[in-house]
């Protein structure tokens, strides 16, 4: 009987040892809270595409200073509330170096206030709101993607260039995030001489925009803005042609307004519609290309911007990592400051005031049923300035 | 003051003429349902999107709209009348008959909606639009398939209430409705009307589904889109009434367009709720009584 039990205590002794010897030189953990369920799965799904081909391939190339990237995922379920429980569980009881794959908005700045209380980095690959690297900026934040204010800022620039003078029309929904964009594009567009006529703020999920159309024809205007998403795009949209109020009009919108998912149901209502993204498969680079290839070879899908950025992500981690020589916090915060690193949009840089990063944002336009690439604006003219005062 | 009407107040009341079509078009099952079996079916909204599904389906078979218009609402009737004969009618004779009626409805809600989420994904459909174009009515411009909306919606708000006050078998309806017994007694099959009627109801449902998908697309949740108004339209008109639906559902729309030209849209529907608790509080049974009880 003894020996069995000293038997046992050996075997749990070399498993401690073990686990003691991979904290010190193991793999770089890295904690993924992305919605694997609920309404924003086919978002985490782009991201742990993204991110899983990241770390497969700088595993092969000998990994981040010899060590591998483990990523360990955690289902956030596109809940703020849960999202920090499951970024806890992550800081403690796995115990990783760096966080990323939150989705909307609320959780980033939810699991951002966390990590900083905890003295972890994280950076979001997906949200847009303006708030996380502006107004409710953390030193223990950063955002490798395109933020609202850059998409609107280059769809701005777009409009000077294409259609000087424009009147434009605004239609949002009517809560946060449409008013905020409404606002922010309204802002951008009255810069470049723009002129305004009317806003409109729709309910979220309404039923019949015919009721607008009046107000529509009566300021007869050259672009509408529009910032409606989902379903209600499609219903806009198809009512707005079945009421003949697209011939001649210019429709601009927020990029989560046509996307893969509404734009079949959409149809040809859809043609001519404009936005700005950071990312789109239509990047005409060789690096590009590779990535598309490889990423549709691997997951059966084309990349979007969503897994085109946690893509990304991982190489400016480890090109910070690698700079450091550590994956201490300040240090990889000192070093992520400034960062310039390749990714499949070309080259993006981190500005250091707000850790928002500066990338060229595309202007794409629904061409046969299809995103074609517009326009390319330049990163430096769509970061806007840097309202962050905490750091 | 001639403009006005012609391009914003007339196309805005003509708009809300569909509308208000499309909204009696959902209600009408539902108080055909509510006036006989005294039940208040909260599955109604996703009976009226399996008829939009269902006809997205056929129609990825190849079959023509207009041959889904006449086809989806007969094949509702024998999904009808399943859960009236094992759902409803097994918890129909319980003490507490409005709360577990309206427990199961809402339960087989829930599950026709994620049933149709797991069928057909959670993504927006359209189905094209049989009747593309404009035609300029009066000088006002609208939609041709609104205009057909409109003129089909009324043959069918006829031809329900003929079958319900003009034949033999709605007067066998609304004899069951009004007494049960006395009515079985006369010799006439209870158990088989309200199958019938919960059945002939879910067709209604299915009806609007497949003439609805073009103008407002369809979705796996879009059972809840029409289904508050709905409600408000059979709880105005009268539980029950089919001329009070007719009645309530033109004037609750009407108010919604007008009233969102005047005010924000957005409290267009305060507004629409604000007649309904004004009408609860002066006339508790609505503006008009139940079938078989006028």
């Amino acid at each position: 009987m003894m020996s069995v039990k000293n038997l046992f205590a050996g075997v749990a002794f070399a498993a401690l040892a073990g686990t003691a010897a991979l904290a010190q030189d193991g793999p770089i953990r890295i904690g993924v809270v992305t919605p694997i369920s609920g309404t924003y799965a086919g978002i985490g799904q782009q991201v742990s595409w993204g991110l899983d081909m990241a770390a497969e391939e700088i595993n092969t190339a000998g990994g981040i200073n010899g060590r591998e990237i483990e990523l360990i995922y955690e289902d956030s379920e596109a809940n703020p509330a849960v999202a920090v429980q499951k970024a806890e569980k992550l800081m403690t009881a796995s115990d990783v170096d760096f966080l990323t794959g939150t989705v909307n908005s609320g959780a980033t700045l939810a699991v951002g206030q966390v990590a900083e209380r905890a003295g972890k980095l994280i950076a979001t690959t997906v949200s847009f709101s303006d708030a996380i690297t502006g107004s409710g900026c953390s030193p223990n934040v950063f955002r490798v993607n395109a933020r609202a204010g850059q998409q609107s800022a280059a769809l701005a620039v777009w409009l000077k260039r294409e259609r000087p003078g424009a009147k434009v029309f605004y239609l949002g929904p009517d809560y946060e995030m449409g008013r905020s964009t409404v606002a922010a594009f309204r802002k951008n567009a009255e810069e470049v001489g723009a002129e305004s006529t009317d806003e409109v703020f729709a309910p979220l999920d309404a039923k019949d925009y015919s009721q607008y159309f009046g107000g529509i024809r009566a300021a007869r205007p050259d672009v509408l803005y529009t910032s409606v998403a989902g379903n209600d795009t499609v219903r806009l949209f198809t009512q707005l042609k079945d009421f003949g109020l697209l011939d001649g009009l210019t429709v601009l919108g927020a990029s989560g307004t046509v996307t893969s998912q509404n734009i079949g149901a959409i149809g040809d209502a859809a043609e001519g519609f404009i936005t700005g993204v950071g990312y789109s498969t239509q990047i005409d680079t060789s690096e590009n290309k590779a990535f598309v290839e490889a990423f549709n070879a691997r997951n059966g899908a084309d990349p979007d911007l969503y897994g085109a950025d946690s893509y990304g992500l991982l190489f400016a981690y480890k090109k910070a990592v690698e700079a450091a020589g550590s994956t201490d916090t300040d240090a990889v915060r000192t070093a992520l400051e400034g960062l310039s690193w390749e990714t499949p949009q070309g080259v993006k840089t981190i500005r250091a005031g707000d850790h928002q990063a500066m990338q060229p944002v595309y202007v794409v336009e629904v061409k046969d049923g299809a995103f074609t690439i517009a326009d390319r604006i330049a990163g430096e003219d769509a970061i806007g300035e840097d309202v962050c005062d905490r750091f | 003051m001639i403009e006005f009407i012609q391009f914003v107040l007339a196309p805005q009341m003509l708009n809300g003429l569909a509308l208000g079509i499309s909204v009696i078009l959902v209600a009408l099952g539902l108080t055909i349902i509510f006036g006989l079996l005294d039940v208040i079916n909260m599955s109604h909204g996703e009976f009226y999107a399996v008829g939009a599904f269902g006809a997205l389906a056929l129609s990825a078979l190849g079959l023509n709209y207009w041959v889904l218009v006449a086809l989806v609402p007969v094949l509702m009737i024998p999904l009808g009348v399943v859960t009236e004969r094992y759902l409803v009618r097994r918890v129909y004779d319980g003490a507490d008959r409005h709360v577990s009626t309206l427990l199961l409805t809402y339960g087989l809600a829930l599950i026709l909606e994620d049933v149709l989420k797991i069928i057909f994904g959670p993504n927006t459909h359209r189905p094209e639009n049989p009747l593309p174009g404009a035609t300029e009515f009066l000088g006002v411009f609208i939609p041709t398939y609104r205009l057909f909306l409109i003129a089909i919606g009324i043959a069918v708000i006829l031809v329900v209430a003929f079958v319900v006050y003009r034949t033999r078998l709605g007067a066998m309806v609304r004899a069951a409705s009004f007494d049960r017994d006395m009515a079985a007694s006369l010799g006439v099959r209870v158990s088989w009307v309200y199958s019938g009627a919960f059945a002939f109801g879910i067709a209604l449902a299915g009806l609007a589904g497949v003439l609805l998908a073009p103008v407002y697309s369809v979705f796996p949740t879009m059972g809840r889109d029409f289904i508050l108004i709905a409600f408000t339209v059979v709880i105005v008109g009268g539980m029950g009434s089919i001329w009070g639906a007719v009645i309530a559902g033109i004037v609750l729309t009407q108010v919604q367009a007008i009233s969102s030209l005047i005010v924000s849209p957005v409290w267009s529907e305060p507004i629409v709720f604000g007649v309904m608790v004004a009408v609860l509080m002066l006339r508790p049974q609505g503006l008009f009584g139940r079938i078989g009880h006028a």
